[in-house]
């Protein structure tokens, strides 16, 4: 006899997240659009886990390639089980305004639903912004849904404009995560497709401690990476 | 964020100094890391914290050895067996029995990915265990602090659970207390507003939420309030389920009942079930939001969830299970709703009223001693008596002695017979069936 239960599984709300890659012709340099390519791949079967520890939300995953330009590189929203990565190319300069302004069409209601979990926004870059960044990131933040955000920048070695990567992650508490070499990359990636998407869904165990932040999510501790430069490889 | 320990890593119990050898990951979260582990001949779970945890939780040591020495409330908690430690490294950790994998997630039942399909009564039979096993946490004088559906584990083809997670155990309301405050959407509304720490009575809401996630599959206090959230982040989820918490289906404020479409899990269930759970949880979700005091212990969860399982019905057209509802019964001259899946009439199996329980007699019904005997413990691996067929006639149904005391019959025309051990009594109205302690009367 087949057991019926009535009712269905638990309403879901969607959660964007959306990868935003550098992909100037200095990412060619040292293997770091490699690692990148890499980073990301290694991190999905992470974010699958974290995607069914949530029955509250559904995962949708996206990715936009900035260097000359900026265009989508995986355009639609994908459940993140069926999320595959393409490789990404180096190529051109880095108009990181382009990428926020083209990623601020897509925040708007519609195409975004009017309810959904907050979207988290990964900012990788290596270096400085070649086109006008103020003008993408306050098109940004006239958006409801680009204030909302969860936005997390990693910064792939020590010739970053950090002071960018901070104004897009907003919250002074929060720094851009560094990487300086392959494995730190991954740890990073690993760490925001993880922690970071974890704590935007379906809110883990609180701490006591935590309730000081001013971000809309509660962002767990970001690993510790060593930034003597000693490991510096790129 | 790599694995901190790695396959072949040996780690050290503290009060033996044996050997415990990492095999593989198993899984992370916030606190630290599990692995499969080898301790002798043994295959165990070792969970080891990552020193960032530690650096702000500083009396988990202390937990942990408290909650080792004074060992685990019941089988249902996989608990800290020994603390390990590992030489040069700051770190440490605990060792517990491995989860067999017949125990799965509630997350998996809440996605409906959950296989075998739990049927009814295994869910209460669950909702049961989960309150009988917080209550013996309690009884030992422990809190939890951290219940939600990520520490529960339960077992679809029975309705045994595991509890999980058990390193935020600790001595209920000590003035000392580590940092966790527990998960959103099941933390109480005086820890959200800062007014309390994790208690007893925080636990009990947790619990609340917990039973209504499994037999509802959904929250409690979303409904429209939710709905009408566009963006939920933590601030508005705080005030969903803190301050301007209203429960679905309070009686009196109507103003966050479900919304057909996006919430029918709840408006589903709530149709199905008779209205005494239905009153328990009002109370919980309402007087019991606010008021500590009000909350609705675990004796009053297991004495429902018991009458829950003896209230279940199967459909004649369809089998789906359905419930007796004596309130329905008043209202609707006494014949039951039809069935919430096929919509067809519904028949009443014989019944047998036991002092003020009522249990269905259906074909796979059995007695247990806590049915005769109000003192006797909850054991549901001991049936006093079970249904069975005539071997003559099987239309003939029959209620088996499986006690190893007799019992005294007595028809309506007043005739005594002994029914010893082993041999079983025809259903007739009106039967009344001595137990010793307790009398039962049947009625068809």
């Amino acid at each position: 006899m087949t057991t019926i239960l009535p009712g269905g599984k638990l309403s879901t709300r969607p959660l964007h997240f959306i990868w935003l890659c550098d992909c100037s012709a200095s990412m060619g340099d040292g293997g770091k659009i490699q690692a990148l390519n890499n980073a990301i791949r290694q991190a999905i079967p992470l974010m699958r886990d974290a995607a069914n520890d949530n029955p509250n939300a559904q995962i949708l995953v996206r990715a936009i390639a900035f260097s000359s330009g900026a265009q989508w590189h995986i355009s639609q929203p994908t459940p993140v089980e069926h999320f595959d990565w393409e490789d990404l190319q180096a190529d051109g300069i880095t108009d990181m305004g382009k990428a926020i302004s083209l990623l601020t069409e897509q925040l708007k209601v519609p195409p975004m639903t009017d309810r959904a979990l907050p979207p988290v926004l990964v900012l990788i870059s290596d270096g400085y912004p070649t086109d006008d960044f103020n003008e993408g990131f306050r098109k940004l933040m006239s958006e409801p849904w680009g204030q909302k955000a969860v936005k997390v920048a990693i910064a792939i070695g020590d010739d970053v404009d950090y002071d960018v990567l901070q104004k897009f992650i907003v919250h002074p508490e929060l720094k851009p995560l560094r990487a300086n070499n392959p494995e730190q990359l991954v740890n990073q990636i690993k760490w925001v497709s993880t922690a970071v998407l974890k704590s935007t869904s379906s809110p883990v165990s609180q701490s006591a401690n935590s309730s000081n932040i001013s971000t809309n999510v509660p962002i767990p501790t970001p690993p510790t990476v060593a930034t003597d430069g000693v490991d510096d490889v790129w | 964020m790599s694995d901190i320990l790695k396959p072949g890593d040996k780690v050290q119990t503290q009060s033996s100094a044996l050997d415990c050898e990492v095999e593989f990951l198993l899984g992370s979260g916030g606190q630290g890391e599990v692995y499969q582990a080898k301790f002798g001949n043994e295959s165990v779970a070792l969970k080891w914290m990552h020193p960032h945890y530690l650096q702000w939780d500083t009396n988990l040591q202390e937990r942990l050895k408290q909650a080792i020495v004074k060992q685990a409330p019941s089988e249902s908690f996989l608990w800290p067996l020994e603390l390990v430690f590992k030489r040069g490294n700051p770190s440490f950790g605990y060792i517990m029995a491995l989860r067999p994998v017949q125990y799965k997630s509630l997350i998996d039942l809440m996605k409906r990915t959950i296989t075998p399909i739990p049927t009814m009564r295994n869910l209460t039979t669950a909702g049961f265990q989960l309150a009988n096993s917080f209550f013996q946490l309690h009884a030992k004088g422990f809190c939890y602090r951290d219940i939600s559906f990520g520490n529960v584990f339960f077992n679809p083809a029975t309705g045994d659970v595991l509890i999980c997670d058990n390193d935020n155990v600790d001595i209920d309301n000590r003035e000392k207390t580590s940092a966790i405050l527990g998960t959103p959407g099941f933390m109480a509304p005086e820890i959200i507003a800062r007014q309390s720490r994790p208690n007893k009575d925080t636990d009990l809401y947790s619990l609340a939420v917990l039973l209504f996630y499994l037999l509802f599959s959904h929250h409690p206090l979303e409904g429209r309030k939710e709905a009408k959230i566009k963006c939920l982040d933590l601030p508005s989820r705080e005030r969903l389920y803190g301050s301007e918490a209203v429960f679905i289906f309070d009686p009196q404020n109507l103003s966050n009942r479900p919304v057909t479409g996006y919430q029918d899990n709840a408006l589903i269930f709530w149709q199905i079930y008779p209205q005494f759970l239905k009153d328990l949880f009002i109370q919980a979700f309402t007087k019991g939001l606010r008021n500590p005091r009000d909350r609705v212990q675990e004796t009053a969860w297991r004495k429902a969830t018991i009458r829950l399982r003896d209230s279940i019905i199967y459909c004649p057209h369809c089998r789906a299970e359905n419930f007796y509802d004596t309130e329905i019964l008043k209202t609707n001259r006494g014949r039951p709703q039809p069935c919430w899946s096929c919509k067809k009439e519904m028949k009443l199996p014989a019944r047998l009223r036991l002092d003020k329980q009522i249990v269905m007699l259906n074909y796979d019904t059995k007695l247990y001693p806590h049915h005769i005997d109000g003192q006797a413990s909850y054991d549901f691996s001991r049936p006093i008596a079970e249904m069975s067929q005539h071997p003559k006639n099987p239309n003939i149904w029959g209620l088996k002695n499986l006690s190893r005391e007799k019992w005294v019959i007595t028809n309506p025309n007043g005739e005594a017979k002994d029914v010893p051990p082993g041999r079983s009594v025809t259903l007739d109205t009106r039967k009344k069936i001595s137990f010793g302690k307790v009398e039962g009367e049947v009625k068809i």
